[in-house]
């Protein structure tokens, strides 16, 4: 068992089921949709990020490019977040949550796709 | 630069982390501790603030407690992140310093900047493999023609120098084994703007892997290298397509042919010394015996030369193995007088101290002098800063191999048809090499003129109309003043070659690739001095020595002068302006714009 590896992979898998969990429920309730969850998301996929810097693969490259996907996604959620409440001064409403949500379902996808790349590369090592 | 980045990226992922740990903790921690507003009122801060404070606070800025004044469950907190943020940037930051200061670092960044800057250079330039003593000079000697040079050497003390020699244009220098493929790509060699790669290490082996690596990667590059073993140079001969210069051959070759034929020689320092200064006067040798001290890489060329040149000779050397060629002319012995006396110093004409030593080549000139008074002297200087030591025993010639591998690089790259001109002569002697000196002779009188081809080549303005119609151009147009047709150039054709530059519409002068040494013809009576097998794309060539005025040219047709200062400018002109050759050949100024051109018609 490789230590790098499982600290790489619990990363990767916690980024994707903290932003599920963000993402999980109705899109326009902003009761159920918490920023700290965002806020958790955010932290972690930007691990996930720093951990596939300086990989020259091409599966490496493809990794960083996914989280890049995701994090930029995610802060751009949390962006709209803090434009709508602290900026502009509006309380949330389910239009706003809606964008956020919506923002984060993309990042959702993006870390899908770094855990079946990451699932892929553990089937082909096959050890 | 990707590199860099990557090296950089991953030597920082720890600090990284650390930091976006450090961040998380610390506004989380905010986030959940509650707080009070100014009415006193439960209060929790948001993620924006938590983070606002963070920042502020982590960076020591420190604007206070916003937006209300913390409980004192927060002010511990804050004070917990204070101290983790501060461990946390110091890593961070202390990481930055250090990979700075890593070595692997600062190469790669070098190497990254290096590569770019290669890539982005739009000019002819030169790779100089190995920046020794002759590297040096050479690179020096070509900075003052304008060449831009990117330098690579294995040994960054001996780069160190460049830094605080005044080049003309800082070149581009690269710490890294030139023998390596991936080095010399880097360097540029495969860019159409890299005109040649110059292997001076000082290491035959080095040179042979440059050379063949250069000739592989970009067969259309000139590859000259220095090379001594004959093994090596046997090699690099059978590859092809590689100059090959051996200094102690060239050099041995010089003193047959300041034997034999003097002329020869004189009209090649002539023709190949700085130009502008004053001619520089051949070696006077004397014929008749000769004793040489030193039978090593430059005794045995040069023992061979005198052979060929009909002169006896006998040799000793301390180092010598007796079961060599079993030549008794040849033998070790302890003490230079010994050494001499046994050669036979007393009936000598000459003495040739070609020792690796400074010091004992003046012993033995000052002691075969003693032994000797009317002996001339012929002297191998190793070290540049033992000059005046060497120039005090007033030798008659001096082997200096920096000088020469100058020497030789310059001509084979700045004019290859001075080159195939010399050659010319050495295959012809005196009788080509006496009129030369004297037409010269009577046009610059003892200046070192400049050298210079003038092409013919018809897709120029000033020449497409002269060769598309009328009378033929003669080689004697070439010689007027275009300012003033009445007075002549002062210039003299050497050597007329056919077929040389290759008129097509899309060629400019700025993108035609120079003529490779390697294209050059040879018939080198100095086999071996200057070998070229396999020539590349070698054309048909015709060529013509000291050609008469009446000379008709073609399109085509390369004109090497000689001439005084500011000419080649002035003949320069004809290939842009065609109503310059048209008055030089008519004595009537055409008319230059199309009205009056009309009008001119109209009128005939």
């Amino acid at each position: 068992m490789n230590r790098e590896k499982v600290v790489f992979g619990f990363f990767i898998i916690l980024a994707c089921t903290l932003n599920f969990g963000f993402f999980v429920g109705e899109i326009d309730r902003p009761e159920l949709h918490h920023p700290g969850e965002l806020f958790a998301a955010i932290v972690v996929n930007l691990i996930a990020l720093v951990l596939k810097f300086g990989d020259r693969t091409h599966i490496g490259a493809t990794h960083l490019a996914t989280s890049l996907a995701a994090c930029l996604q995610l802060l751009s959620a949390a962006l709209v977040w803090t434009g709508s409440v602290y900026v502009a001064g509006d309380p949330m409403d389910g239009e706003t949550m809606a964008t956020i949500v919506s923002l984060s379902g993309g990042a959702l996808v993006a870390n899908l796709i770094s855990v079946t790349l990451l699932i892929g590369e553990t089937l082909r090592q096959s050890r | 630069m990707g590199d860099v980045l990557f090296l950089v990226l991953r030597r920082l992922r720890a600090p990284l982390i650390t930091l976006i740990v450090v961040y998380a903790v610390s506004i989380a921690g905010m986030v959940a501790i509650p707080g009070v507003d100014a009415e006193g009122r439960p209060w929790r801060m948001g993620f924006f603030h938590a983070l606002y404070v963070m920042s502020y606070t982590a960076t020591t800025i420190g604007f206070g407690e916003i937006p209300y004044p913390f409980t004192d469950a927060q002010r511990l907190w804050v004070t917990v992140a204070i101290y983790l943020s501060v461990i946390g940037w110091a890593y961070a930051l202390g990481s930055v310093f250090a990979l700075s200061q890593d070595a692997t670092f600062r190469a790669g960044a070098a190497r990254s900047l290096f590569v770019r800057r290669v890539a982005h250079l739009a000019e002819p330039y030169c790779v100089i493999c190995g920046y020794g003593r002759s590297g040096a000079e050479i690179a020096r000697a070509l900075d003052a023609q304008g060449v831009r040079l990117v330098i690579v050497d294995a040994d960054p003390q001996r780069l160190a120098p460049i830094a605080v020699h005044p080049f003309e244009v800082a070149p581009l220098v690269l710490t890294a084994d030139a023998r390596r493929p991936e080095v010399l790509r880097d360097a540029g060699i495969a860019k159409p703007e890299c005109r040649a790669v110059l292997a001076l290490t000082g290491d035959d082996e080095a040179n042979q892997s440059i050379a063949i690596g250069t000739r592989v990667l970009d067969p259309a590059t000139a590859v000259i290298a220095r090379v001594v073993d004959p093994v090596v140079h046997g090699n690099l001969i059978e590859f092809g397509g590689v100059q090959v210069i051996d200094p102690f051959r060239v050099f041995a070759a010089n003193v047959a042919l300041a034997l034999r034929a003097p002329e020869v020689l004189q009209l090649e320092e002539w023709l190949t010394a700085a130009p502008g200064g004053e001619r520089p006067s051949p070696p006077q040798l004397p014929h008749g015996h000769w004793v040489l001290a030193g039978y090593g890489r430059f005794g045995r060329p040069v023992a061979a030369a005198l052979t060929a040149a009909g002169q006896s000779w006998q040799a000793f050397d301390p180092k010598f193995v007796p079961p060599d060629d079993a030549e008794d002319r040849v033998h070790a012995c302890g003490g230079t007088e010994e050494g001499l006396r046994d050669s036979g110093i007393a009936r000598a004409a000459g003495v040739i101290a070609g020792t690796d030593s400074d010091t004992v080549n003046l012993a033995v000139v000052t002691m075969a002098r003693r032994l000797n008074p009317s002996v001339k002297a012929i002297v191998r200087r190793n070290k540049a800063f033992d000059q005046a030591l060497i120039d005090a025993a007033r030798p008659s010639f001096t082997f200096v191999q920096s000088d020469l591998m100058v020497h030789e690089v310059l001509q084979a790259l700045t004019s290859p048809l001075l080159e195939r001109f010399l050659a010319q002569v050495r295959v012809a002697g005196t009788p080509l090499a006496q009129p030369t000196i004297d037409a010269l002779a009577a046009a610059l009188g003892t200046t070192v003129p400049w050298v210079w081809s003038f092409d013919c080549d018809a897709t120029r303005p000033g020449l497409a109309p002269t060769f598309g119609a009328g009378a033929p151009l003669r080689l004697s147009d070439l010689l007027h003043d275009p300012r003033d047709p009445g007075t002549g150039l002062c210039a003299v054709p050497l050597l007329l070659a056919r077929g040389v530059i290759v008129a097509t519409p899309a060629v400019t002068a700025r993108s035609r690739r120079w003529v490779p040494p390697g294209s050059r013809r040879r018939d080198d009576p100095r086999t071996g001095v200057l070998d070229q097998v396999g020539s590349v794309g070698a054309p048909s060539v015709e060529d013509r020595a000291l050609p008469p005025a009446d000379t008709e040219l073609r399109p085509g047709d390369s004109v090497l002068f000689a001439g005084a200062a500011g000419v080649e400018a002035l003949q320069r002109r004809y290939l842009w302006d065609p109503a310059l050759l048209e008055r030089v050949r008519t004595g009537v100024e055409p008319p230059r714009s199309w009205l009056f051109r009309w009008l001119a018609a109209r009128r005939t």
